[in-house]
């Protein structure tokens, strides 16, 4: 059976509630109705508070911490479908905690690399994210990455930036964490408009291009090996690579 | 002829990146609530330049003006180059500008020799107050003790900085003594001994310090490289040694011709995969190589270790301790870590690790996993090597007439 759902955490806590108590048989999880249905069953699962609050409710007493962390992680990287491993990672969760650990089992070594994967895209992020200084001060950084990093991004910053303002806004989620003295939260943004840049901006990015150039040993060129370590998808804000 | 800003950033950043490390890692996480700058366990990289090494930290020299005639460096006092420095006031502003941009991790700051050693330490450590109590800056600071500067000076750095350092420059002191004569071994060390004994006096952890040695410039065996290095690492004097491969900037007797030489980056390879060895894989130096010995060129460390000790082959990977599974050609400590955790759940067997993703290219010559090993290719040394070469695996093919990349030398 084909279950449909709206993509949210609380969608997918109802589905796997719906799975556990009506006894489901699922073959694929969607977000989207598929185009074409041949000879399958297919079934919509509605949002449901209730029955997402009982599952989180055993789902907290079931598995440690860490394990919920991990599930939260899962569930940040949207754009992979990750859904049916995840729920048979609940699934043996429920049956027997000490399995969890089983990475024979492709799911659950599927779980492990997708959080792995995920984490090390936060990291480079904490490298690759680059500031630019708007009029009042606030520091605002664009990123567009394939999964969802904005909360880790804004922790991180909230840590390392002091009083500063600033603001982390992914384009392609329309979302954005911004903290100032009064506020410290992720919003989505409907719309935005290109903001003006201190007067210092502009020299502080000439100075830093000077320096990127200048840090190079010409004797040692070798973009193949700079490639594998910035690929090109991440160079879209980061202002040394642009021509 | 007055130079702006950009200019001496240029021409500083350019002096200083000979100079390998960059790490910006080995710190608690030390965040200050309302304060710049925090520190990272890991360290973070923030670009990567166009030879493909990382930038993490804003690498300057505070100055290129130098009164020493080191022949292999580009800042000696002989040549003929556009001299200039910073004001501590301006480095301290760039390097709070850069950070908050998020270009760099914090500060790695070094200096030619101005007037004497006491005199350039004063400079740097006062770049060093501006960013701490002026700017209450937290981010990291790497800084280059000057070899020959006071006590006083040397034991408020290791209070200002996270990691300090001072170079090896050469691996021996005859090579010392040829090349940059006014440097000797006890004047390099002494300073790093003095900021390990004072920073264990404050406190149980000792300030992290690291050191460089230039590879290809002089005659040293790899081995003697290597045994110099595990002694550093033995006597927990240093966390990092820097290996770099020598290129050749000045016209110097004693030294490889410049226009005839490119830098020995494989041979750099080869002791970094050594160094790895040493500090994370529990081999000691003389198990890697044996008395005036190199490293193979053709066969990384492991492998040719593996190679010469075909006795303690195959390994079961389904009962081997961790310590002799990282000593497999090809797995390496998360491999390992990935075999323990899984073979508590099952007999492992070659089609297991493959889905663990664990490569076979090089282990399966020297491994039992249930009933599989592999047959096409007994245990014999000279077989194995036959088969690694003709896979491929990790060797570069040394094209024919430049052989100088491997040895820095025609």
């Amino acid at each position: 059976m084909i279950l449909l759902y709206d993509g949210s955490f609380e969608g997918f806590l109802s589905l796997v509630y719906e799975v556990y108590y009506e006894k489901l048989q699922v073959s694929s999880i969607v977000k989207q109705m598929p185009d074409t249905l041949l000879f399958e069953r297919f079934h919509e699962v509605f949002t449901d508070e209730a029955k997402a609050r009982k599952v989180l409710e055993g789902i907290e007493k079931h598995f440690s911490k860490e394990q919920q962390r991990t599930m939260c992680h899962i569930f940040l990287c949207d754009t992979r479908s990750h859904e049916m491993a995840l729920l048979e990672y609940i699934r043996i969760g429920f049956k027997n905690p000490q399995e969890l650990r089983n990475i024979t089992n492709a799911s659950l070594f599927y779980i492990q690399n997708l959080e792995k994967e995920l984490l090390s895209l936060v990291h480079k992020m904490y490298g690759f994210t680059r500031f630019e200084e708007l009029e009042d001060g606030t520091l605002y950084a664009k990123i567009e990455t394939k999964f969802n990093i904005v909360p880790f991004l804004g922790e991180h910053f909230c840590k390392r930036l002091g009083n500063i303002p600033f603001i982390i806004h992914d384009i392609k989620r329309s979302l954005a964490f911004v903290k100032n003295d009064d506020i410290r939260e992720i919003r989505s943004i409907a719309s935005f408009e290109t903001p003006n840049y201190s007067e210092e901006e502009s020299q502080f990015k000439a100075l830093w291009k000077s320096f990127f150039k200048a840090a190079a040993i010409e004797s040692r060129y070798n973009p193949k090996l700079q490639k594998s370590w910035v690929p090109l998808l991440y160079r879209t804000y980061m202002s040394e690579f642009e021509a | 002829m007055k130079l702006t800003i950009e200019d001496k950033l240029s021409l500083l950043a350019s002096s200083a990146k000979y100079d390998v490390s960059c790490s910006s890692s080995g710190s608690e996480n030390n965040y200050k609530t309302g304060e710049l700058g925090c520190t990272h366990n890991s360290g973070i990289c923030h670009s990567f330049t166009s030879d493909g090494r990382c930038i993490s930290l804003l690498k300057v020299l505070l100055s290129n003006i130098c009164i020493y005639d080191c022949a292999y460096c580009i800042n000696r006092v002989s040549n003929d180059i556009p001299r200039t420095a910073f004001s501590p006031r301006e480095l301290a502003d760039l390097t709070i500008n850069f950070y908050k941009r998020n270009y760099i991790e914090g500060l790695f700051l070094s200096s030619g020799i101005i007037k004497n050693e006491d005199y350039t330490m004063q400079l740097l450590l006062q770049t060093l107050r501006i960013l701490r109590h002026e700017y209450r800056f937290n981010g990291y600071i790497h800084v280059k003790l000057i070899p020959g500067a006071s006590k006083e000076l040397i034991e408020e750095a290791t209070l200002l900085a996270h990691r300090v350092s001072s170079n090896i420059e050469l691996p021996s002191s005859k090579s010392l003594a040829l090349l940059a004569p006014d440097k000797t071994k006890e004047k390099l060390l002494s300073p790093l001994k003095y900021a390990r004994d004072i920073s264990l006096q404050q406190s149980t952890k000792p300030i992290s310090m690291s050191t460089q040695m230039i590879i290809g410039a002089t005659s040293e065996s790899d081995f003697e490289i290597l045994k110099l290095s595990s002694s550093l690492y033995q006597k927990a004097l240093l966390k990092r040694v820097y290996y770099s491969a020598y290129i050749a900037v000045n016209n110097h007797k004693h030294l490889p011709v410049p226009e005839l030489s490119k830098p020995p980056l494989l041979r750099e390879h080869r002791l970094y995969q050594a160094d790895w060895l040493l500090r994370f894989y529990g081999f000691s130096y003389d198990e890697i190589l044996s008395e005036n010995q190199n490293l193979d060129i053709q066969f990384d460390p492991k492998t040719f270790w593996a190679l010469s000790n075909m006795h303690l082959f195959p390994i079961d990977v389904n009962h081997a301790p961790k310590e002799i599974l990282v000593r497999i050609p090809g797995i390496g400590i998360r491999g390992a870590l990935k075999i323990l955790q899984a073979r508590r759940f099952k007999q492992l067997h070659f089609e297991d690790l493959l889905k663990l993703k664990i490569s076979l290219k090089k282990a399966r010559y020297f491994i039992v996993a249930g009933k599989d090993f592999y047959r096409t290719t007994s245990l014999y040394t000279e077989k194995i090597k036959l088969a690694l070469i003709h896979q491929g695996s990790n060797i570069i093919q040394p094209s024919l007439f430049d052989r100088s990349i491997y040895t820095g030398e025609l």
